[in-house]
């Protein structure tokens, strides 16, 4: 931390002891700061795979699918909703079922 | 041994398996050892190999073990997720600076639970399966790791505070920078082992681009059941591959690529990784296609026999070109050297480029010591002592001094301790250390 950011952040303890109004920082909000918040690539991936994500949700949803079923039904690239659904897979969201053909059936998993 | 000292006897770089075995080597010898690895967690390449070769032993079953020993043996402290940034000559030793990187957790206080991982928002390709499977932005490597510590990777995080919110032990420290810590060693053991071959190296086979042309390393990861698909499927798909193709040779003994030794693996790593498909997708046809099988170790030859008998289709042959056709499947273009040259077509579902050997660091800015022409850092003594380097007092094990297999790793890391503690002798460090502290 060099002397500007000293300055800067003693400033504002002292206005937040000052005045209770005047929030001191949240932890997340220093290191959001330290480095400049998300990038637009970061923004844009992270909404990009929001928005698969709830399409693969809603696609298995209506029932047990293999990876180009998936694909077709969702308008995705295979490989793209490959990815993603083994992320879903790794954390807890969907199963494998049984292998049709040559490809593995996937559904959500039910919550208890 | 959980405090950093301000002196070690010796420091171990790098926390594979050939560091782990010099560490506990030197500290079975009550020499005190820092070691440093760059990743989160110890356990290197070796952790996140399936299966081991010649004995298919579970690679993990294996390496856990000195893992856990290293850790908790009283004379090793180990340093991960740091990285050495300097090493200056002082008397009678060396004087290091320790970058330790901010996890933004706090380790002693972190149980491992993984609650916030499974908070976190956002998922992200995942080093540990190379980029196969996903981790989250805080994340714990494997189930493994050393350190079972979680990690913050702030260049993903979504800085929605989640993970924190969770953590059960309060944790996670948003606040925390990274720190230098200087210390005094007598000597230095380097076991910074290896990358591949970048995938791209040979434009004509199609590797970096083309999803099913896939590294060793990745084929690794999907074979083994806690892999990213949970078992051997196609990235493009998820298909059950049918058919697979091993090129051999793809990232050595070529000259164009500017890699012309053999990286002495890759024969072995291949036969292994096609007899475990073998037996996991039961129908499945593989070729392996070689310029010369090299099993030139213990029970290697042997294991090349059995892979044969066990159906897997040895080939000489060298593979010109790979292209992409209809539903991402791959078109092979060979020349069968056992034919008289004759060249032939076959379309495979999935292509495995065994690729070679490279050093995964040559100590730029930080370690003056001389490198081979391989890249590899160079031994003074090949045939004596391959262990010593240009610099007396700074050993080199593992394939950090070139490319070879686990036990061929594992010794020469032994041969480094021996060599590191007849050093500290050799120039009294201990008593040096005591006589300058008394003074």
């Amino acid at each position: 931390m060099n002397d500007a950011q000293i300055n800067q952040t003693t400033a504002e303890s002292l206005s937040a002891a000052q005045n209770p109004k005047v929030r001191e920082k949240r932890p997340i909000d220093i290191l959001r700061e330290r480095h400049g918040g998300m990038s637009p690539e970061m923004k844009e991936y992270y909404k990009e795979q929001t928005r698969i994500k709830q399409l693969l949700k809603e696609a298995l949803a209506r029932g047990a699918k293999t990876v180009p079923e998936l694909a077709r039904e969702c308008g995705l690239e295979p490989s793209v909703t490959m990815w993603n659904l083994m992320a879903m897979r790794r954390y807890g969201k969907v199963v494998e079922e049984e292998l049709r053909g040559e490809y593995y059936a996937y559904r959500l998993k039910e919550v208890k | 041994m959980d405090e950093f000292k301000k002196r070690y006897d010796g420091l171990v770089i790098g926390g594979g398996i050939a560091g782990m075995q010099a560490a506990l080597d030197l500290a079975e010898q009550d020499y005190e050892v820092l070691l440093i690895e760059k990743d989160p967690s110890i356990g290197g390449v070796m952790i996140g190999l399936n299966k081991v070769f010649p004995t298919l032993d579970c690679s993990s079953c294996i390496c856990t073990p000195r893992m856990a020993e290293s850790v908790h043996h009283k004379n090793i402290k180990i340093q991960a997720y740091s990285e050495v940034t300097s090493i200056r000559r002082h008397d009678p030793g060396f004087k290091v600076t320790v970058r330790k990187k901010p996890r933004y957790v706090i380790e002693d206080k972190c149980i491992g639970c993984s609650q916030c991982e499974l908070e976190c928002p956002v998922d992200v390709p995942h080093e540990f399966d190379h980029g196969l499977g996903a981790r989250r932005a805080i994340y714990i490597p494997h189930g493994n790791a050393i350190p079972q510590v979680a990690t913050l990777d702030v260049d993903h995080c979504t800085f929605c505070g989640r993970c924190a919110k969770v953590c059960p032990t309060q944790c996670v420290d948003y606040t925390q920078e990274a720190e230098d810590v200087e210390v005094d060693v007598g000597a230095v053991i380097v076991t910074t082992g290896l990358n591949i071959t970048p995938m791209d190296a040979k434009k004509e086979y199609g590797g970096g681009h083309l999803i099913n042309v896939m590294n060793p390393l990745a084929m690794e990861a999907i074979q083994a059941s806690n892999g990213p698909f949970g078992r051997p499927l196609r990235p493009s798909d998820g298909k059950v591959p049918r058919t697979i193709a091993y090129v051999q040779c793809a990232g050595s003994r070529d000259h164009t690529i500017g890699i012309p030794y053999c990286s002495r693996v890759c024969c072995m790593y291949a036969l292994k990784q096609a007899l475990l498909l073998r037996h996991y997708l039961h129908d499945v046809e593989i070729t392996l296609y070689h310029m010369d099988i090299r099993a030139f170790g213990k029970g290697y030859e042997q294991f090349y026999r059995r892979v044969m008998n066990e159906g897997v289709n040895i080939v000489k042959g060298k593979v010109a070109k790979i292209t992409e056709v209809e539903n991402q499947d791959l078109l092979l273009r060979v020349e069968r050297l056992d034919e008289g040259g004759r060249l032939e077509e076959r379309r495979y579902d999935l292509v495995v480029l065994s690729q070679g050997l490279v050093p995964a660091w040559q100590g730029k800015g930080v370690l003056d010591i001389e490198l081979g022409d391989d890249g590899f850092f160079k031994s003074i003594s090949p045939k004596i002592s391959p262990v010593l380097t240009s610099a007396e007092g700074i050993f080199v094990a593992g394939v950090a001094a070139g490319p070879k297999d686990i036990p061929d790793a594992i010794v020469e890391a032994g041969a480094a301790a021996m060599e590191a503690a007849i050093h500290l002798e050799g120039i009294g460090y201990r008593e040096q250390v005591l006589t300058a502290s008394q003074s």
